[in-house]
């Protein structure tokens, strides 16, 4: 029987949620913000779609492996590739994306070499490659646009990207290379996987990890070739690592994380794209871009359990907690150095030791019933009273069981003082404690 | 700037005559090699502290958003400021720094939510603030100068062009005010465009103005033909200016900090300990990079600028551990490949290569019918001889070279080979089992290597005169002997305390 925990239901309801959203938008954005679907529409935003499945697929890895900024390198270093392949070939969108992809794949292996034989660091290298690939890739570009015969219209997009120059012909062909490329994951899913987190035990355990690697770094390859006309050189990268950085913050699942970043991609690829025909001066790469980046940010503040809005909100009641807690010692610390629990604390005094946390903490008690005020004076009441003296006995209980778990035979358990003790340990052993204490005092 | 400029020329006239300067500057090949080499230096500088930092790729992100503070500063300008835009505004290279910063900022801020990494955070950024700048210039910014040539490769070769002249005689300010006998006066119609009438339509009203009024500097009036001596003038590139001060105030910043900029770089903790604030040396060293990197966007583009921050300090960090060496080394390689780069781009490679003759053979052996004459980006060129300076501190360093790296560790083989066998030898002599362990023949046999490499390695001991084989059984020689008690007792019992 197939069962689903509650994180992994979540997972499954922020993929239906997006999509839903996403199938959503499309007949909201025809009444509300009054786009026209017109052919070119329709194959961008298609193709939008479809490379933002095929770029935060792969992306992911990318992202695991720590090498988000391959994308920058390997799309600039695609340049010179283009250059050469518009050389022999023309201007064959097939001849300039495989030129594109030897390119890149030579500035990844350039790239590994660089790290296996100098002591400089990888951004280092990544920098070295798109500078000098790219570098490359202009001055023949520029050798091209001196030859009077041939026009190089059409080789800008490669740098800026230019949505609304693809046809459906590139839509299927980002199609089948993206499916071929995903065949490949499929089939070598498992060496993947352990390749991307923990390479040595892989070579230890007799996994060819250069091959795999270059594998890999070769389907990242293929997704940037492929988007480059979309998003162009620069805004690749993001087009790349965001769904992938999206997704890691819903899961701990590389499954998951995978399918939830094609699904991020697509969302951002096609909603960029329609957006961007909400006005004739969007341009479509950048639009998606800033999709991909709102999807990030939202899942970075409200991922369950690591989000930055939920981590706020816990370290606030912490605070809250923690200053209460701390004002009820010192009050009922106080109140018993005069022998009596009820006895006035003045304001000036306690205020004065503690400063803001003891006003947040007051406030808190006052809230509970566990003080009261008069201005100038606070005083326990009797569940304060009570409360206190429970928590004192607890703190007593604590200190017994640090200095003497060895001597009574005490099972060793990790020290959390905010809890009590009776929760923490089994019964018998709060009462050789209790015990203790009880002979201590005496 | 233009004042600054000034003072430049005056220095200049001191050592050399106006003509000279003129015919100097005016060399295409001098002005982009000068230029060329400012960037080189003030990049080559900064790039060393950003490798050894370990953020070599923020001078990509920066470089590219500077884009976001000059479109923002060229908005505000214009709408706010109603200023005319002009593209060497300071009002520009704020804006930038700002962006520079802001880009820092970001990237720091994503990264402390500790849900990301540091390289995905600055992948994120900077793909964010360029798309937001490209928005913003296909959305508001109608004739803004930002074809995508200067973008990408900038105009360095044409920078000989766009000057400023400076007078040293005959310095005649015209100032022509609607008053005076030169002023030309024209009709404008006030009210047609207003509603959309032709200047012929019967209600179209008419106001006098003057068409040449305003200050001509000398320069401006002798083209004007309003003077009747012809003024003496230097002319000098703005954009050697620019990358000039860069250069200085690079130059200043790093020797005023260098105590502070290592050890801020090297030790982040003791810097901090000490109270020399390494965070505010971080940002004041990034917004250096903003600088250059917007004085640089003119001359060789926004991405190729990165290419003089990351590779030379990259080729440097190959030949010498000592940062000083370093600093100096990366900014004579960056200034090597921007004196040859523009040689490369005009088709010579090194002096004594032409590109020309490698595509003619080209075109020989494979009939590829390519244009034989090589005229190209210098902006690209430069960086490619930077590169091309890198593979050769790559290849050739005599410390982390690949050749050198190659000998030692064929070095290291033979020696480890050497001393298995040796020791291999000295546990089993004199040995019960000394016959079967120590026959020549298969030695190698209780190695698992094979023959030829035993073999190989036991005639280089023999020459050595370490081992020698008697009666087919291998023995150490006195030497030998020695030597493996040295061993022994120096590397191995090191290496067992």
């Amino acid at each position: 029987m197939f069962r689903l925990s509650d994180a992994d239901k979540r997972v499954w309801l922020v993929i239906g949620t997006i999509t839903i959203i996403g199938i959503l938008f499309i007949p909201f954005s025809q009444m509300v913000l009054d786009v026209s679907y017109n052919y070119t529409l329709r194959t961008v935003a298609l193709g939008g779609a479809i490379l933002g499945i095929v770029s935060g697929v792969l992306g992911c890895f990318a992202v695991l492996r720590h090498e988000s900024l391959m994308g920058d390198a390997l799309s600039h270093a695609a340049l010179p590739g283009v250059a050469i392949a518009f050389l022999l070939a023309g201007r064959e969108l097939g001849a300039l994306l495989i030129g594109a992809g030897i390119a890149s794949w030579i500035g990844v292996q350039f790239i590994r070499t660089l790290l296996n034989t100098t002591r400089i660091k990888q951004d280092t290298a990544m920098g070295i490659v798109l500078a000098a690939w790219f570098a490359i890739g202009i001055a023949l570009l520029a050798y091209i646009q001196s030859r009077s015969d041939a026009s190089q219209a059409g080789l800008d997009t490669f740098i800026f990207g230019q949505a609304a120059a693809i046809v459906e012909s590139d839509v299927q062909l980002i199609s089948v290379v993206g499916f071929i490329a995903f065949a490949v994951l499929a089939l070598f899913w498992k060496e993947f996987k352990l390749v991307t987190f923990d390479s040595e035990f892989a070579g230890a355990n007799g996994f060819r990890v250069g091959f795999f690697n270059v594998l890999l770094s070769t389907l990242i390859v293929v997704a940037i070739v492929l988007g480059l006309q979309l998003a162009g050189v620069i805004l690749m990268v993001g087009m790349l690592i965001a769904p992938g950085i999206a997704a890691r913050q819903w899961t701990h699942k590389l499954d998951q994380m995978v399918i939830l970043s094609a699904v991020f991609g697509a969302f951002a690829g096609g909603t960029g794209a329609i957006l961007s025909a909400v006005d004739a001066d969007i341009p479509t790469g950048p639009m998606i871009i800033v999709v991909a980046f709102a999807i990030v940010t939202i899942s970075i503040a409200f991922a369950p359990g690591r989000g930055l809005v939920w981590t706020l909100l816990r370290r606030r009641g912490d605070r809250k907690r923690f200053a209460a807690q701390q004002t009820l010692r010192d009050l009922y610390k106080y109140a018993m150095s005069h022998g009596d629990t009820s006895y006035p604390v003045p304001d000036s005094f306690i205020v004065g030791i503690g400063g803001a946390n003891v006003q947040l903490g007051l406030k808190q008690l006052e809230a509970r019933g566990y003080v009261k005020g008069d201005g100038n004076t606070w005083r326990l009441t009797s569940t304060g009273a009570t409360v206190a003296k429970d928590d004192a006995y607890n703190q007593q209980l604590w200190d017994v069981y640090r200095e003497y778990s060895d001597e009574l035979e005490i099972p060793l358990i990790a020290e959390d003082r905010q809890k009590d003790i009776h929760d923490m340990l089994p019964r018998p052993a709060v009462e050789k404690l209790e015990r203790k204490l009880e002979g201590m005092v005496a | 700037m233009f004042a600054l400029e000034s003072i430049f020329v005056e220095i200049l006239l001191m050592i050399f005559s106006r003509e000279e300067i003129n015919a100097f500057l005016r060399n295409p090949q001098n002005t982009a090699t000068i230029i060329g080499t400012l960037i080189a230096i003030s990049g080559a500088l900064l790039g060393t502290f950003l490798l050894l930092r370990g953020m070599s790729l923020t001078s990509d992100a920066i470089s590219h958003t500077v884009l976001l503070g000059i479109v923002v500063a060229f908005m505000v300008m214009t709408s706010v400021f109603n200023l005319s835009p002009d593209t060497s505004s300071p009002w520009l290279i704020v804006g930038a720094a700002l962006a520079g910063v802001a880009t820092v900022v970001l990237t720091e801020l994503i990264y402390r939510s500790g849900l990301v990494k540091q390289d995905a955070a600055l992948g994120l950024a900077f793909p964010l603030l360029f798309a937001i700048s490209i928005i913003l210039v296909s959305r508001f910014v109608e004739d803004v100068h930002m074809d995508e040539d200067a973008v990408m490769v900038g105009e360095i070769g044409v920078a000989w062009a766009n000057t400023n002249s400076h007078c040293i005689e005959n310095c005649l300010t015209i100032t022509i005010t609607p008053d005076s006998d030169l002023a030309e006066t024209s009709r404008q119609c006030t009210n047609c465009r207003e509603l959309n009438i032709s200047p012929r339509d019967e209600g179209a009203e008419f106001r006098e103005i003057c068409s040449n009024c305003g200050t001509y500097s000398p320069g401006q009036a002798w083209q004007a033909g309003l003077l009747e001596e012809e003024p003496i003038l230097v002319f000098f590139p703005k954009s050697i200016t620019v990358t000039a001060v860069m250069a200085i105030i690079t130059v200043l910043f790093v020797t005023l900090f260098y105590k502070e900029l290592k050890l801020a770089s090297f030790d982040e903790a003791l810097a901090k300990a000490l109270g020399l604030r390494p965070g505010m040396l971080h940002y004041a060293l990034m917004i250096l990079v903003s600088l250059v990197a917007v004085g640089a966007f003119d001359a060789v583009g926004s991405i190729l600028v990165i290419a003089f921050f990351i590779i030379p300090p990259a080729a440097a960090y190959l030949l010498t551990d000592r940062l000083s060496l370093m600093l100096l080394l990366s900014a004579i390689i960056g200034s090597l490949g921007a004196y040859f780069g523009y040689d490369l781009a005009r088709g010579t490679f090194l002096i004594f290569f032409e590109i020309s003759d490698m595509l003619a053979w080209l075109n020989n052996i494979f009939g590829l019918g390519l244009i034989e004459e090589w005229n190209s980006s210098i902006s690209a060129s430069m960086v490619m001889m930077i590169f091309f300076f890198f593979l050769l501190s790559w290849i050739f360093s005599p410390k982390y070279g690949l050749i050198s790296t190659f000998i030692r560790r064929a070095g290291q083989k033979s020696q480890f080979e050497d001393q298995v066998v040796l020791a291999h030898i000295y546990n089993h002599r004199d040995m019960e089992d000394a016959r079967e362990e120590l026959t020549a023949d298969t030695l190698h046999e209780h190695f698992s290597w094979s023959n030829a490499k035993m073999g190989r390695i036991l005639t280089r001991l023999k020459t050595l005169n370490i081992i020698r084989v008697v009666d087919n059984i291998v023995e150490l020689t006195e030497k030998g002997e020695q030597r493996v008690q040295h061993f022994r007792e120096t590397r191995l019992a090191s290496e067992l305390a």
